[in-house]
């Protein structure tokens, strides 16, 4: 008989332990939303009502609006953080002496890991006002005939400000991964564009092309973490569900849905269901959202060390 | 001409992405500074109080020992699972398993957190039909695995691979040079692993929301009762339509603040690179 290693002992079930977790999890979701997906079908996740009723037949639910402002929220944020962690990167790698380039990691450090009460707190006592008299009163005075500007700010909870303090949060996360990539390529691909002759900018502009890969799993991840953020959106989005893409209405996120509702969620007969099939999507979105992003990632990382 | 043109460009792009990159950081000042303006005065003011009363006291007490308590027995439950899986995932890189649980574990890392907390409420708080220490901890512990994992596995292959053929070579067994030489060897990395899940998870608020609770007017006594946590107070606070709650929020906001810079700057500074 063979010996069982006694590594495999004591390891296997903490890595069974891990994957059992993570398996559970997806199996408490779905089989706790299939009350809710039985009931609607689709049109759970296509259509935008929610009427909360004592009696159960009454009770109709919808989420779309909140799919659509977690995926409208989290482009805005990625659609900020892109350029500025592009910059960013540059400027470090590039440019920055030494020091700064310390200084200006760590604190990018400190940012990605700031507890996002913190966000969420300046959020909704600054940023939110700051936005609704500088960025969004004028807009909406001058130009509201954009339907994009087209609502008016009233509260200055909206799509707008939770968009915006996403690509705050998740800038530095971002460009943590560009940065990385930016780092790794080869120096002889530099010594090479300059001894073309090529300006700095005209070397970046080439070298950017050759991270291309490395940016694009960086947004996308960004992406995926601006979709899962709960806290800081909820305090600044308004929650209100509202499926429009008008920058200054208030909205909902799946995140901040689930946040709200599920405490007094054991009051209706199909909102929990409803509210662990608004989990599930997400928990498919964040899915995929990551493991394309981080595919992406090791396969160039991958190319780039042959 | 053309080459002056081209140097207008070059200047063009430094001052650019320069100023992009300020403007990146313009937030973070903003937010501690706002922080300690509004933070300070709340906690020069109540004094001592603000530390270890109760919130009717106007203190936030309960909350910090709740913080500290769901932080620790979350490493508790955490830690040695994490451990395993980290030492494992360094063992075999090249098998099916060992490639699966690392893109388990990075997975983990950008899950969303508030599933977390549904989960271990649906599993643990609604068995239990009480919020609950436990709960929360739990679902912290969920979080706080896969960074230290993560920082283990990194800290292990920092290595040299001699160390290992070397103890291969004496006849010892895999675990034996696992966990008696080469676990040691990598002990300051894998702490840093720890305290860095540590702060992130004392900072955590959406995995507790349907989980710890929250207990505010007394210190928790038991770890089956609910229990209260800075993050969690803070959030309950913003949305109170009271000021002096508001007040509360921004004073025990710069006490999450201190805490968060408190473990994570010494630990940033005493090392190369860092992955949140």
């Amino acid at each position: 008989m063979r010996k069982v290693e006694s590594f495999k002992v004591a390891t296997y079930p903490a890595v069974i332990i891990v994957f059992l977790l993570f398996a559970g999890m997806l199996f408490v979701y779905f089989t706790n939303a299939l009350p809710a997906l039985h009931r609607y079908g689709l049109d759970l996740y296509l259509e935008n009502v929610w009427r909360a009723a004592e009696e159960p037949s009454e009770e109709v639910y919808g989420i779309a609006a909140a799919i659509w402002g977690s995926i409208y929220t989290s482009i805005i944020a990625i659609l900020i953080a892109l350029p500025l962690s592009v910059a960013y990167s540059v400027f470090v790698v590039d440019y920055a002496p030494k020091r700064l380039k310390n200084a200006f990691i760590i604190l990018s450090d400190i940012m990605a890991g700031l507890p996002t009460i913190i966000y969420g707190i300046w959020g909704a006592f600054f940023l939110v006002p700051f936005l609704r008299d500088w960025i969004m009163k004028p807009l909406y005075d001058h130009l509201s005939f954009i339907p994009l500007f087209s609502y008016p700010p009233v509260g200055g909870y909206s799509y707008l400000s939770a968009g915006v303090l996403l690509a705050i949060m998740v800038t530095p996360f971002a460009s943590a991964i560009i940065r990385e990539a930016y780092n790794m390529v080869p120096f002889t691909y530099r010594e090479a564009i300059y001894s073309l002759g090529a300006t700095r900018y005209e070397a970046t502009k080439i070298l950017l092309g050759y991270i291309k890969p490395a940016i694009i799993s960086g947004t996308i991840l960004a992406f995926g973490r601006a979709v899962g953020e709960t806290v800081a959106v909820s305090l600044v989005i308004g929650n209100t569900f509202n499926l429009t893409t008008a920058l200054f209405a208030p909205g909902y996120t799946v995140s901040s849905l689930i946040a709200n509702q599920f405490g007094n969620a054991f009051i209706y007969e199909y909102m929990t269901s409803t509210l662990f099939a608004a989990g599930l999507i997400l928990f498919v979105i964040g899915l995929a959202v990551n493991v394309v992003g981080l595919k992406m990632l090791k396969r160039w990382e991958r190319d780039v060390n042959i | 001409m053309l080459t002056s043109n081209r140097k207008t460009k070059e200047k063009v792009f430094f001052i650019g992405i320069g100023a992009l990159t300020i403007l990146i950081f313009i937030p973070l000042f903003h937010i501690i500074a706002t922080v300690l303006i509004k933070g300070f005065p709340v906690i020069a003011e109540r004094g001592t109080k603000f530390l270890t009363g109760t919130l009717s006291e106007g203190g936030i007490g309960p909350a910090i020992a709740g913080t500290f308590i769901l932080t620790f027995l979350s490493a508790l439950l955490g830690l040695p699972v994490a451990f395993l899986v980290g030492v494992y995932a360094y063992e075999y890189p090249k098998s099916t398993l060992g490639q699966w649980t690392k893109t388990l574990l990075q997975i983990m890392i950008e899950f969303p957190t508030i599933l977390v907390g549904v989960f271990v409420m649906q599993v643990v708080a609604v068995p239990m039909g009480t919020y609950s220490a436990l709960a929360g901890a739990l679902a912290l512990a969920i979080i706080l695995t896969p960074y230290v994992a993560v920082y283990t596995h990194e800290a292990l292959r920092e290595i040299p691979s001699t160390y290992r053929e070397a103890g291969f070579s004496l006849g010892l067994t895999r675990a034996k040079v696992v966990f008696r030489i080469l676990a040691p060897m990598a002990k300051r990395g894998i702490l840093t692993g720890i305290l860095i899940g540590m702060a992130k998870v004392a900072g955590e608020t959406a995995p507790l929301l349907f989980t710890a609770g929250g207990l505010y007017e007394s210190y928790p006594s038991s770890v089956t009762k609910p229990v209260g946590a800075v993050p969690l107070l803070i959030y309950q606070l913003v949305q109170s339509p009271n000021p002096v709650d508001h007040a509360t929020a921004w004073g025990a906001s710069l006490v999450l603040l201190a805490i968060f810079l408190g473990i994570f700057i010494p630990i940033r500074l005493s090392l190369k690179e860092v992955r949140l």
